[in-house]
């Protein structure tokens, strides 16, 4: 979780290293070719050939499969993960900082959270299924208690992680209150709160897909479990890799915006 | 907030009084709700009562075919093969990635791509592959586990101060002999920090998994609380699931500081 910062710390020059990353890409892919195409090691209804693959996602982002094409499945997982995440957000982001604030208030809601950590979010999903129903409001609400808890630990840490002294400092100096709040203690809670909303996407998706898995009527989790069902393999393999995609796209692009936001401290930001 | 740090001791009183002051309002709110007042229906939220009665039950008589503790027994058993393997690979994978840059080079783009795929995701194809059988949830949790044991080796020996090895080449150790006594004890604290994620990641996406499919384990029995109405049921599955996660957790807490002890304190932040 948080080895990105010196994951690509090595002894390697980057041509080199990008070299060798493609390089072993490339032997993956014909591998996977050789095994299905050519040897037919692999029946395709176990793995189907790389081109079946492609040739699947190109035929499902323009014919319907399931009620919609490609893109109207993502539009809807996208649109549940967002609703669920930012939801989520507006509650956590507020009642961490209120916690970091009042210790009263944290001394009574956070053995709430303490009994409710250990629970995976996943198992809520029966509970929300049979008493919301198998429509959205259990997809986004069981998305809700996935994203919540890194959005308010995070929150919370955030200004827990404000040093005193910084502010007495800046008190001394002579800046004024509102100069403090924006140029002392924003600035470094900041990459904390930055880390907790992208800790909170990535669990959100991933809590997103179980769902759908379980109860939905569109979405990509609802798509592989049918194609699974039918023995799709190929749609199968394209819903699994848009899933992994959007998840990456999700971890790189809050990791840009961390940048932006916050380019004084991108790496403490990723504890 | 900043007066609270300086004197531990004496925070602890009200903090504890207040949680258990908080907690113990709620429970009576529900009490109140479902049975005293009969505000909501039992079976759309149970009493304390009704749910400490279905437990009894669970644990008495077997429910979609096994008692309470068969089905956590199964969903244990699963479990650990998952994690077992994904600590046996994931760690000297993830050491060998930071020993050597060239096979990290290779490996990593790999890594990253399969990586961003959620555990639960593998379920319908591991259904395929391997039916709905012992296999397809054990390698559900291995697939939620691997990534953290991977990536925390990774970074443990990564962090470790070249002057170190250097230090011990000097001395006269051999390559190995480095790795094992020198760069490995300095690392292990990062990758038992790894093991506990992965431990914890692994528990979650069994239960994901057998939610999805699987005819034992507590998310099994979480699923024929849902098919069969019964909300008490479902209660029960999940504080089981919970127990026995923070169980799981605490013991692993306990077993790093006594095989560990140089391991770095965590800051608790309360």
């Amino acid at each position: 979780m948080t080895a990105r910062a010196s994951w690509w710390r090595g002894d390697l020059s980057t041509r080199r290293r990008l070299a060798i990353s493609c390089f072993a890409l490339a032997v993956f892919v014909g591998a996977w070719w050789i095994v299905t195409g050519p040897l037919a090691l692999a029946s395709p209804l176990f793995l189907p050939s790389p081109q079946e693959v492609a040739g699947t996602l190109v035929r499902m982002s323009v014919e319907p499969y399931l009620g919609s094409t490609l893109w109207g499945h993502i539009g809807a997982s996208l649109s549940v993960v967002m609703s669920g995440w930012l939801l989520a957000g507006l509650v956590g982001l507020p009642l961490g900082i209120a916690m970091a604030w009042w210790r009263r208030l944290r001394w009574i809601v956070f053995p709430v959270f303490q009994l409710l950590r250990p629970v995976p979010p996943l198992a809520w999903i029966p509970l929300a299924i049979v008493w919301l129903g198998l429509g959205d409001a259990a997809r986004i609400s069981v998305v809700f208690i996935a994203a919540l808890v890194p959005w308010l630990m995070n929150s919370m840490q955030a200004v827990y992680s404000v040093d005193a002294l910084l502010v007495h400092a800046a008190r001394t100096l002579g800046a004024s209150e509102r100069q403090i709040l924006v140029r002392v203690v924003a600035r470094t809670a900041l990459p904390t709160l930055v880390a907790g909303a992208r800790i909170a996407l990535g669990n959100a998706w991933t809590t997103l897909i179980a769902a759908e898995l379980l109860a939905a009527s569109s979405g990509l989790g609802y798509i592989a479990l049918n194609a699974a069902r039918t023995l799709e393999t190929g749609v199968l393999l394209v819903a699994m890799g848009i899933i992994g995609l959007l998840g990456a796209l999700f971890s790189v692009g809050m990791r840009q915006a961390a940048r932006a936001l916050a380019p004084w401290s991108v790496r403490s930001g990723d504890e | 907030m900043n007066s609270a740090a300086s004197h531990g001791p004496r925070r602890v009183a009200p903090a504890l009084l207040y949680g258990t002051l908080t907690l113990a309002a709620l429970l009576c709110a529900w009490m109140l709700a479902t049975s005293a007042l009969g505000l909501v229906d039992a079976r759309v939220l149970p009493s304390p009562a009704g749910v400490l009665a279905r437990a009894a039950t669970l644990i008495a008589t077997p429910f979609s075919g096994a008692t309470l503790a068969g089905h956590a027994l199964a969903s244990l058993h699963r479990w650990i093969i998952g994690v077992a393997c994904a600590i046996a690979i994931g760690i000297p994978v993830g050491v060998l990635l930071a020993w050597l840059p060239p096979v990290r080079a290779a490996v990593a783009p790999l890594f990253e791509l399969l990586r961003f795929i959620p555990p639960f995701a593998w379920v319908p194809i591991a259904v395929l592959w391997f039916g709905a059988s012992t296999t397809t949830q054990a390698l559900v949790v291995f697939i939620a586990a691997f990534p953290a044991c991977v990536i925390n080796a990774q970074l443990g020996v990564s962090q470790v101060d070249p002057i170190l090895p250097r230090a011990a080449k000097a001395l006269g150790a051999g390559s190995l002999a480095t790795l094992l006594r020198v760069v490995m004890p300095v690392a292990a604290p990062s990758a038992f920090t790894g093991v506990r994620i992965a431990v914890s990641n692994g528990w979650m996406a069994l239960v994901g998994a057998e939610l999805i499919v699987g005819k034992q384990g507590l998310g099994f029995l979480i699923s024929q609380g849902q098919n069969n109405d019964s909300v008490a049921t479902i209660f029960v599955g999940i504080i089981a699931i919970g127990v026995l996660g923070a169980l799981i957790d605490v013991v692993l807490q306990r077993a790093q500081a006594r095989m560990l002890p140089w391991t770095p304190p965590v800051a608790e932040g309360l």
